[in-house]
């Protein structure tokens, strides 16, 4: 049932880049690996030729101690090797049943056997613990469910080697604890896992030996149980971390509010939300997701329906009908979708950078010289590392956030919203951006910081609200923040004191 | 024999008309009284048809006020399918007894015409023949062939037999064969004539007057312009005005527009000497045609061919309609 | 500090190395770019084999005039398409505003107007009306929130429906007495060139500028690249897409500006099918059909790249006549192979 699988001396090159340097190490039979890296360490790109995405430069792959060429995605599933998606790959117009058989529709004759399929989809479904509708559309579900139907579709083709690309980033704890229950699981039915995560905790709790790659190089392995996350976290990124969050500084004294936001209800998603933030305090967001926090800011900036309720802003009412006039009031919001609501990834960073400012930069034509020179600051300032000539998508996760935290930045916002700021981003670049954000307070701006990692929330925050259905039903300000009231108050078993 | 029976069987009808409405009979002795005529024709997309629509207007006008027993109904298509709808909702909507259609392309058309006229509609064919001809009862149309070759004997006799040509086409079409195929047969017989040159435009001054700008670039010698189409001739004389060109004498369009026979009639234009009569008058004669033989409970002809004519300076005057927008 | 941020721009040319298969897009030189360009040339080159007379300065600046339309077209449609959208009505509406033209400046040489001052109202009139098409649509889609492609597929009906009414199905000629004043508008030269060859440059020029070097501009190429992002980072988004269809209605009036004295008349069959022509101009020019990013100087290039194809097919008798439709079809394939986008 399962198979060993050995990389030798894997070097992988893109035209003139090299991004894997001679990679070589063996992923045990029926183990779960953490693997480890910093965005760009190449942990993606090696994982992409073991599922045949990607053909090696140079050295051998092996299976079952055969050195293989893999064809392509599908000779790797014939080999039970899948590789499940950090995006994950599911058409939304298609029914569940219609994705997990998609290329591999079993026919009788000329024509589909539809009820043969529905019975089987239904059958790896309910063995993962889906207990959706087989007919429903993808499109409908939310991205735990998706992750549950990628998984069954794997399970579908024999999988014997799941590579999993951070499984858990749009997760709840709750869809967490079942993922990792489904994993456990498979490792008693003797199938290989490879999880890929920057979730420290996640990795400590979950596998069973850690192998940890950066700048395209093998650096090390361990058992899991012997590291520590610490260790971890040194070891990716090469340094020591003696700590990732800056001392918290008291939010400025203030005669009145920042931002004021009173009884405001975003219909279907946020229902008489008050809150106020101070100058130099930043604030968190926490909750489940579809508590409604997104939602929330998405409402304030206009870009939802918004009904009731009214904001201020330094003590001044003002309406607030689309990001534009947000932004005039000195507001901005980092949305939690970078890709698709953050970035152009396919525009050059400069362009992305300026895109909010660009009536600064044109007199009346835009000064090319003028963008370059704020690109330039934005990147000694922001430490983007990367082409500053490339498009956007070229940079690494860590960057790409910094690269939006800076546009974002841009107009000189007095309130900046941050909606998941270190999702998909590595450890390194995550410390970057907590201490980011705590300069952006010490300079008196208030900061909103919505976040589904609690440890960053407890980590960075001088006061968190959480949500729960639809809700504001806590603030916990710094002294009592930890994990268990956190959650206690977003699942709602929290007892009053 | 079937036309004599046809006759014959309009005659008993006609003949019996006293007695049945005397005895309050309706159905078919009404219908032979008051006659509903349909006109299926495309809609007037370029001058041509758009003469077309004016005229087939100007027939209704004119023959409702003359007899008030009949009533016409036009319908313009924009293509073969919607005229097949259309002349479905002729029959069974407006119950018309007969039928003036125009067809967009006779292959398409042969069937509902044949089911209409099954239904006992009295069919004229107008312009294009239907592959079938059992399908209709008369045909009248313009002369395609003297189209082609009016222009190529008044060419071959006004420069002797000696000249250069170069030609525009229509669209590819039979229609637009059968006037190439008589203007190339007349020009075979007259060896120093050469045709230098043909290209299609599409019936459009456009197009027309593009390609006229390309062959002035390629023939440094031509002597006619053949542009087989009154509206083509307007962007070929464009073209031609614009290059300052003078070895070209003449330019011979064709269908005889307004405009054409109004230059000819004035001489406002050495370019313009003749051009040949194709004219969109002919539906205003099959509607007419038609619905007068109707009333009398009369047949048409099988084929009737409206000649085509040279027009020059001295007979300009017949073809000139001034209310016409062709 | 971060490791090596100092702006070290690359040595030209040296960018090429490698090339295909690259992560990132290669810059200095990528001879896919490159490809209407190159369709061009050869094009230029297959004209002069096969006559002569290809290659005169008389022949060249007869394709060029006669590109101006669809070309000053293309440029606006360039807007419209990068920005996610796509306008089917532009013929009809050059159609309409032709008619509509030619029947304002013969209403008004009737009265006491020198017929100087009647042609300029009509140009200021040509252009206007085809900007206020333009917002039009640009209102519908936004506000109306309705698919473009249904907004002007409708329009493209209603446009040409109006002008063969107005014409009663023939054609609407413009006075002898304007005709003259107007003339030298398509057919007057300067400096040896032609005036529409002037406008189409200009219009280029100005297509270039507003498109790589304006606010508008980059706001076109984000809110095509992707919307979402656009409007979250405080474009506005309807006020821009407004606008390109506003500048494609302009462009559209400037090129009947340049029409109307060309043969003096519009008819059912002015501008028949130019909306695809300035679209595979732009599209063969390089610009992506999904929007997001395009060329203005492709667009040039591809559309005279389609009027050189039927003026060599004009020039020679090589092919027949019939297959005039397959070799452009031909050619446009092969050009947009050759500036393909890598998988």
């Amino acid at each position: 049932m399962s198979l060993h699988v050995a990389f030798d001396g894997i070097t992988k090159e893109f035209g003139a880049v090299r991004v894997l340097h001679g990679v070589s190490f063996d992923l045990q039979p029926g183990r779960v690996h953490g693997l480890l890296g910093e965005n760009g360490a190449g942990k993606s790109t090696l994982m992409k030729i073991l599922a045949g995405y990607h053909a090696p430069t140079t050295g051998t792959l092996s299976i079952g101690g055969e050195p293989v060429r893999l064809a392509g995605s599908r000779a790797a599933e014939e080999r039970g090797i899948v590789l499940i998606h950090q995006e994950l790959n599911l058409a939304d117009d298609l029914t569940v049943t219609q994705n997990m058989f998609l290329g591999h529709e079993l026919r009788r004759g000329w024509l589909l056997d539809e009820r043969a399929m529905r019975e089987r989809a239904a059958h790896a479904l309910a063995q993962v613990g889906f207990d959706g509708d087989p007919d429903g559309k993808v499109g409908d579900l939310i991205v735990a469910e998706k992750q549950l139907v990628e998984i069954a579709k794997a399970q579908l083709r024999n999988a014997r080697l799941l590579i999993m690309d951070e499984p858990t980033a749009s997760l709840t704890p709750s869809e967490c604890e079942r993922l990792f229950g489904l994993i456990d699981r498979l490792r008693r039915d003797g199938v290989t896992v490879v999880y890929i995560s920057h979730k420290l905790d996640e990795v400590e709790r979950i596998t069973d030996e850690v192998i940890v790659m950066r700048d395209g190089r093998f650096v090390a392995r361990a058992p899991t149980a012997e590291t520590s996350r610490q260790r971890m976290a040194t070891l990716m990124v090469g340094r020591e971390l003696t700590d990732m969050f800056p001392d918290r500084q008291p939010p400025q004294p203030s005669a009145r509010p920042l931002l004021s936001v009173r009884d405001v209800t975003v219909p279907g998603w946020a229902e008489n939300v008050s809150f106020d933030l101070q100058p130099g305090e930043i604030l968190g967001f926490a909750g489940l997701v579809g508590a409604g926090r997104t939602e929330l800011f998405e409402g304030l900036l206009g870009l939802r329906p918004r009904s009731g309720g009214g904001i201020e802003i330094d003590g001044r009412t003002v309406r607030l009908r689309n990001p534009r006039e947000a932004m005039r009031n000195g507001l901005t919001y980092l949305s939690e979708d970078r890709k698709g609501k953050g970035l152009h990834v396919g525009m050059r960073l400069r362009d992305n950078l300026t895109l909010m400012t660009l009536p600064r930069h044109a007199r009346p034509l835009l000064s090319s010289r003028s963008e370059t020179d704020a690109l330039d600051r934005a990147v000694a300032d922001f430490g983007i590392r990367g082409d500053p000539q490339g498009v956007a998508a070229s940079l690494s996760g860590g960057n790409q956030q910094k690269l939006a935290i800076a546009k974002f930045l841009q107009p000189d916002p007095r309130v900046f919203v941050l909606d998941e700021p270190t999702r998909g981003v590595d450890v390194g670049a995550k410390r970057d951006i907590y201490f980011l954000i705590a300069r952006l307070a010490a300079q008196g701006r208030g900061v909103i910081v919505i976040s589904s990692e609690l440890i960053e929330l407890i980590g960075l925050c001088h006061r968190v609200i959480v949500m729960r259905g639809r809700r504001a039903v806590a603030t916990v300000p710094a002294e009592r923040l930890s994990e268990e009231e956190l959650i206690a108050h977003a699942i709602g078993t929290h007892t009053r004191h | 024999m079937s036309a004599f029976a046809k006759l014959t069987r309009r005659a008993v009808l006609g003949g019996g008309l006293a007695a049945a409405t005397a005895l309050g009979l309706g159905g078919s002795a009404l219908a032979a009284d008051a006659v509903k005529l349909g006109v299926s024709i495309p809609a007037a997309t370029h001058g041509f048809t758009g003469g077309i629509v004016w005229w087939a207007n100007e027939a209704k006008k004119e023959l409702e006020k003359a007899h008030p027993n009949l009533k016409i109904t036009v319908k313009t298509a924009s293509g073969a399918p919607e005229q097949a709808n259309q002349l479905q909702d002729l029959v069974t909507v407006t119950k018309i007894d007969s039928l003036v259609i125009f067809p967009f392309e006779s292959a398409a058309l042969t069937q509902p015409v044949a089911q209409a006229k099954k239904k006992g509609v009295y069919v004229t064919v107008v312009d294009r023949g239907l592959t079938d001809p059992s399908a209709q009862d008369a045909y009248i149309a313009g002369d395609n062939t003297a189209f082609g070759r009016i222009p190529a004997e008044h060419i071959a006799k006004t420069f002797n037999g000696k000249a250069n040509v170069v030609a525009l086409r229509g669209m590819p079409t039979t229609l637009d064969n059968e006037r190439w195929d008589a203007f190339t047969a007349v020009m075979k017989q007259h060896p120093d004539i050469k045709i230098l040159d043909a290209k299609y435009a599409n019936w459009n001054r456009d197009d027309a007057f593009k390609v006229t700008q390309d062959f002035l670039t390629r023939f440094k010698d031509i002597d006619v312009v053949w542009a087989a189409d009154d509206d083509m001739a307007f962007g070929v004389l464009k073209a031609i005005e614009q290059a300052k060109r003078t070895d070209i004498k003449e330019v011979f369009g064709g269908a005889g527009s307004k405009t054409m026979v109004k230059t000819i009639l004035d001489g406002s234009n050495p370019l313009i000497r003749a051009d040949v009569s194709y004219s969109p008058k002919f539906i205003y004669d099959a509607i007419k045609m038609t619905a007068e033989a109707r009333l009398k409970g009369q047949a048409l002809p099988a084929t009737h061919i409206i000649p085509s004519a040279l027009i020059t300076k001295e007979n300009a005057k017949e073809f000139y309609f001034p209310d016409s927008p062709y | 500090m971060p490791s090596a941020p100092t702006p070290v721009t690359d040595t030209p040319g040296g960018a090429a190395a490698g090339g295909t298969g690259a992560r990132r897009p290669v810059r200095r030189f990528d001879p896919l770019l490159y490809g209407p360009f190159i369709g061009l040339l050869l094009l230029l080159a297959v004209g002069t084999a096969l006559n002569p007379d290809f290659a005169t300065w008389d022949n060249w600046m007869n394709v060029l005039t006669r590109t101006a339309f669809i070309g000053i077209i293309a440029i606006g449609m360039c807007f419209v398409i990068i920005s996610g959208g796509i306008d089917l009505s532009v013929g009809s509406m050059a159609a309409l505003i032709a008619g509509a033209t030619i029947l304002m400046m013969n209403a008004l040489s009737g009265l006491l107007l020198s017929s100087v001052a009647v042609v300029a109202l009509g140009m200021l009139f040509a252009v206007a009306l085809g900007g206020g098409f333009g917002l039009a649509h640009g209102y519908l889609i936004t506000r109306g929130q309705i698919e473009p492609f249904i907004v002007t597929l409708g329009t493209l009906g209603i446009f040409r429906a109006v002008l063969t009414w107005l014409a009663d199905g023939g054609a609407i000629t413009l006075d002898m007495t304007l005709s003259d004043v107007y003339g030298p508008v398509y057919y007057g030269s300067l400096l040896g060139i032609p005036i529409p060859v002037w406008i189409f440059a200009l219009a280029a020029l100005a297509g270039g500028l507003l498109l790589n070097r304006t606010a508008f501009g980059r706001y076109v190429q984000a809110i095509g690249s992707n919307e979402q992002v656009a409007r979250f980072a405080a474009v506005d988004v309807d006020r821009v897409k407004l606008l390109t269809y506003g500048l494609l209605g302009v462009c559209v009036g400037v090129a009947t500006v340049l029409y109307v004295p060309r043969l003096g008349s519009a008819s059912p069959t002015t501008g028949l099918l130019w909306e695809l022509e300035a679209i595979a101009a732009v599209i063969v020019g390089g610009t992506s059909f999904k929007g997001g990013a395009g060329r203005i100087a492709g667009t040039v290039v591809g559309a005279i790249l389609l009027s050189v194809i039927s003026n060599i097919l004009n020039l020679t008798s090589v092919i027949s006549v019939y297959l005039n439709a397959a070799v452009q079809g031909c050619v446009i394939i092969a050009v947009a192979f050759l500036q393909r986008r890598r998988p």
